[in-house]
């Protein structure tokens, strides 16, 4: 069973993290530099977030269809990005094994990477959460 | 152990003289028309008639305008006119840079669209048309990988492309068509295989017993082997050692990844146009110095399976393998240092900018041991 039962789920919880990472004083700050646009595509279930920095000043985040065109995409399942968050799968052998495909500049997406870390530990509660079946495995 | 996936999707066919067997091979395929690519300097070289005259009159198309730094511009003139020609099989005759612009030529043909939809890695949802390739340089290990690089030079950019489906149908490896190879260029392509077979080993967490049994042949052979090449181009049994060393490399490092050495290569070669191989074949030691305390003991199955090394302790081992590296760099003539290939010194914000090219490039992921900005420009400057 995958570990968010509905879109809604995914998209408060992906939300409420990058809205912690927006506000983070040292993550927040670093990604507006970097001015990316990225978006994560999920499956099973389906859910859509775009993170928006290239205005330099402020993060935009947007869930569902959004008309920001990304410069980097991600496309995985939910269960991927659940252990991913959770520090439980790299990114590299998610490659390699094909369970997330990347388009785009690659090295714009890696650059992300390092910049983000911090907030696997910020993940775990707000899954937890969001999460119908997190609260009934507690 | 790892969990890992194997992809070997490429037939291999070896033998002197076995390119000539290209038009049945793209027959073989269902291609009743095949667009050839490759470029002036090996066209001049006489060594791709045979092949060429094995395709009946009219089932080809040639474009030999490949330059050695092959951009967008070249793919998407090629791929014009191959759609013109009506192609549907692609045969790339040539080094790294002819076969790569082929695979991305052969994603505009097949697919169609902008180039770019198709950047990144897994990004190819679909089968392309066959692809064969005849590597004409011992090294990139491009006619067995699934992954291209070509540059955009606008933007003074690389673009990657990684997918299974970008692995080639078909690799003829023929010695014949090396033997024009010059000594330089036939050291650097074969440092550029060894560097595959030691990163390959080395990456801890996509490595598996398919490709370490790969790169431990292909690396046996290849010490043995390249000197023989490089002092005599004419010795075909070195030459086809070093073609075939060369392949499995490839199919190793196309499934568990390279590392740092690739890393700082690209962002050398993207920044100062330094060739690829001889770009490795620079950083290699100073990068397996970097990850000793990560690897040691990775280095030193290689160093006691090569005979460097019978010592029992993994840092004694690897560091006769380090020395190898670094004898067979010198054996075969290439320089030792970056600023002897023609790269200016560099001041702080440029080598902040090589830093963030090298820990942004996809290789890096793979490599056993994390790098800051810092360690990355510790390394270059030890190598400079
Ligand atoms: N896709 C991959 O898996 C992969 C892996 C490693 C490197 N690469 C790419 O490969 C490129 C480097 O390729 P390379 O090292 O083969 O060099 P190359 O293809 O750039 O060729 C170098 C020169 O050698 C000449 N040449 C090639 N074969 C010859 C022959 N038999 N006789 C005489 N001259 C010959 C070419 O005309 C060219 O001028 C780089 O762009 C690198 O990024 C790709
Ligand atoms: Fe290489």
């Amino acid at each position: 069973m995958p570990v968010y039962a509905t879109t809604e789920e995914l998209n408060a919880t992906m939300y409420e993290l990058w809205t912690a990472i927006k506000q983070d004083p040292d993550m927040g700050p670093k990604l507006l530099q970097s001015k990316m646009i990225a978006q994560f595509h999920y499956r099973e279930p389906d859910g859509r977030i775009t993170v928006d920095c290239s205005d330099g000043t402020e993060m935009k985040i947007y869930t569902g269809e959004c008309a920001v065109k990304p410069v980097v995409e991600m496309f995985m399942k939910s269960d991927v990005a659940h252990e991913f968050w959770l520090g439980k799968i790299g990114i590299p052998v998610a490659i390699l094994t094909g369970k997330i495909v990347s388009k785009g500049p690659v090295n714009q997406a890696l650059a992300l990477l390092p910049v983000i870390k911090p907030a696997f530990d910020l993940y775990p509660a707000i899954y937890s959460k969001h999460c119908s079946s997190a609260v009934a495995a507690k | 152990m790892n969990p890992f996936v194997f992809h070997s999707p490429t037939k291999v066919t070896f033998g002197e003289g076995a390119s000539w067997t290209a038009a049945e091979v793209a027959k073989d395929f269902g291609a009743t028309k095949t667009f050839i690519v490759t470029d002036a300097i090996l066209m001049k070289t006489g060594i791709l008639k045979p092949i060429i005259e094995s395709f009946e009159e009219n089932s080809y198309c040639l474009f030999t305008d490949v330059p050695s730094d092959s951009d967008v511009d070249t793919v998407d003139k090629a791929a014009a006119i191959a759609r013109e020609f009506g192609a549907n099989c692609v045969l790339a005759i040539g080094g790294g840079s002819v076969i790569d612009t082929a695979k991305v030529v052969n994603i505009c043909l097949s697919l169609g669209g902008p180039l770019l939809d198709y950047q990144g890695l897994n990004n190819l949802s679909d089968r392309l048309g066959p692809l064969i390739c005849i590597p004409t340089t011992a090294g990139t290990g491009s006619e067995v990988s699934m992954v291209a690089m070509v540059k955009n030079h606008k933007e003074g950019k690389k673009l990657l492309f990684g997918s299974r489906f970008l692995a080639p149908d078909a690799a003829i490896l023929d010695p014949t068509l090396l033997l024009s190879l010059p000594p330089k260029l036939t050291a650097a392509t074969g440092l550029d295989a060894i560097t595959h077979g030691i990163e390959s080993f080395s990456a801890v967490i996509s490595s598996s017993p398919f490709t370490d049994a790969m790169c431990m042949e292909a690396l046996k052979m290849l010490f043995e082997n390249l000197p023989r090449a490089t002092a005599n181009g004419a010795d075909m049994e070195a030459r086809s050692a070093t073609l075939i060393a060369s392949a499995m490399a490839g199919v190793a490092f196309t499934n568990s990844g390279v590392g740092i050495v690739h890393a700082l290569a690209h962002a050398t070669g993207a920044t100062f146009g330094t060739h690829h191989g001889l770009a490795n074949s620079i950083l290699l030691p100073h990068c397996m110095n970097f990850n000793m305390d990560s690897i040691a003991n990775r280095y030193a199955l290689i160093s006691r399976y090569l005979n460097f090394s019978s010592s029992t302790n993994d840092n004694d081992a690897a560091a006769a393998l380090i020395k190898a590296v670094s004898d067979i760099s010198a054996q075969v003539g290439l320089p030792t240092r970056l600023r002897d290939c023609g790269i200016p010194v560099l001041d702080k914000r440029q080598l902040d900018e090589l830093a963030f090219l090298a820990s942004t490039d996809p290789a890096i992921m793979f490599n056993p041991k994390e790098s800051s900005a810092q360690d990355i420009i510790g390394i270059y400057e030890r190598a400079y």
